[in-house]
């Protein structure tokens, strides 16, 4: 029997790179950069379909594309990308005979991947700014627009956040492929259990300190979210209020357990990860100060375990010094026993740890600037 | 008849670097370069028609990007030329 391979997938501000190595993770190699010189937001694979990559691409110069791999990044095909609506008549972005109509909007930028439930094998969402989500039930050949979220009656509440006004998060409960969660920034996280024809809003008790309601129904700057593997009612929330956990499906109050005892000094973040294997654990990339970056001058990742409530710093700041900025999809974890976990950097670092977090060690390749990174066995 | 002129980075998505055109407008020839080359769709224009920010059209050697836009007429045209601002870094 061939051995596993566990591959890291890593989106850069210059293209998208594969990073293999066997099921020690030990050593790794770094395949040849794909979608050369183009902004790579999310690189994304498809379990129910061994070797079959998306990868959310935004190019500069032609608008947002999406491909789609079948041999693990070897090569990449184009496939349909999601776009708003095409109107037949072409009519202008301003329409002067209806001037409080608000301008139509492109697509600007693609952002998330997911594949869909197990049951619906041919199906995959993207979010998009601005704010919206995209369903496939053809692998990426067409798309849809998702209404219920799409227009959802709170949308003159929603905010751009300072990296657009992304739908960045979906996450599909695997016990019911009709409930589903998805994270928009300044907006917060809404849920459906109608399949995405009905969304309600689930932010209680997340702080939104830019407003002057700080616990709004929306308008939260949800960063990224992340359920549990062994328990997906219990989610774990990076917010710019805060790292948050709830239990309860999202049903009813968050608690902020980043201002609890052991916490770090300041919870703000972009990135949160879990895997089937450190179920009951989540890890936080704690950033600081205007600048965004890890505290005190080194590399950080917290570990937070429900089951002690408590909190653990993983690394000295001496391991990795420096200042690292983290973004959203910056951490990913992977299923194996012990469990592996990889951040890649803003700078282009990919740090990883193949033993849930005892030791650490980096890929010795500068990357470009890393926006995301997801791992596949 | 204009002669319409791609430049190298659109060869990606069009498998030739010039073709001849009676479109009356620049909008209806991009209507018919994305005919024949579908992966051109979507590339020069958002969906809402925009021209993309990079793209520039130049009728017998004028700028017509911004004014008039894709709305300039090719009845008199001999040379259409589709070229990308130089940006990146």
């Amino acid at each position: 029997m061939p051995e596993k391979k566990v591959r890291v997938l890593v989106g850069t501000r210059k293209g998208t790179y594969i990073v293999e190595s066997d099921t020690r993770r030990k050593s790794w190699k770094v395949h040849p950069v794909s979608n050369a010189g183009r902004e790579v937001y999310h690189v994304s694979a498809d379990p129910r379909h061994p070797g079959t990559v998306y990868a959310a691409v935004n190019s500069g110069f032609w608008g947002p594309i999406m491909y789609r791999s079948s041999n693990w990044g070897k090569s990449w095909a184009e496939i349909a990308t999601p776009l708003t609506p095409v109107q037949k008549e072409r009519k202008p972005a301003f329409d002067p005979e209806n001037p409080t109509t608000p301008p139509a909007r492109p697509v600007v930028n693609l952002w998330h991947v997911a594949p869909g439930h197990p049951s619906e094998p041919d199906t995959v969402f993207v979010g998009v700014d601005p704010h919206m989500l995209f369903r496939s039930d053809d692998r990426g050949a067409s798309w849809a627009p998702v209404p219920g979220i799409n227009d959802h009656p709170t949308k003159d509440k929603w905010g751009p956040g300072a990296g657009g006004a992304c739908l960045h998060t979906i996450l599909i409960d695997p016990r019911d492929r009709k409930r589903m969660h998805v994270g928009l920034s300044a907006a917060g996280t809404f849920r459906t259990d109608d399949g995405g024809e009905h969304w309600r809003p689930t932010n209680q008790k997340v702080e939104a300190p830019f407003n002057p309601d700080p616990y709004p129904e929306v308008g939260q700057c949800v960063h990224h979210v992340v359920l549990d593997a062994a328990n997906p009612d219990i989610a774990y929330r990076q917010d710019h209020g805060g790292m948050y956990v709830h239990r309860n499906a999202m049903d009813g109050p968050w608690e902020r357990i980043g201002k609890l005892k052991g916490g770090p000094k300041d919870d703000f973040g972009f990135a949160v990860t879990t895997s089937a294997s450190l179920a009951g654990k989540a890890f936080f990339v704690p950033l600081v100060g205007e600048a965004r970056t890890t505290p005190n001058g080194g590399f950080q990742v917290l570990q937070w375990t429900e089951k002690t409530r408590s909190w653990k710093v993983l690394m000295s700041p001496k391991a990795f010094p420096g200042d690292f900025g983290v973004q959203r999809e910056g951490i990913t974890s992977d299923p194996l026993e012990p469990g592996g976990i990889y951040v890649g950097t803003t700078t282009g670092q990919l740090i990883l740890s193949p033993d849930a977090g005892k030791t650490w060690r980096q890929v010795p390749y500068q990357f470009p600037g890393i926006h995301s990174v997801e791992a596949a066995v | 008849m204009a002669r319409v002129r791609l430049d190298a980075m659109l060869r990606e998505f069009a498998s030739r670097s010039s073709v001849d055109s009676t479109a009356g407008t620049v909008a209806a020839l991009f209507d018919e370069l994305e005919t024949q080359f579908p992966r051109l769709r979507f590339k020069l224009r958002d969906e809402t028609g925009a021209l993309r920010k990079y793209v520039r059209v130049f009728v017998d050697g004028e700028d017509i990007s911004r004014t008039p836009g894709l709305g300039a007429s090719l009845a008199h045209a001999r040379e259409v030329d589709i070229l990308h601002s130089i940006a990146g870094g």
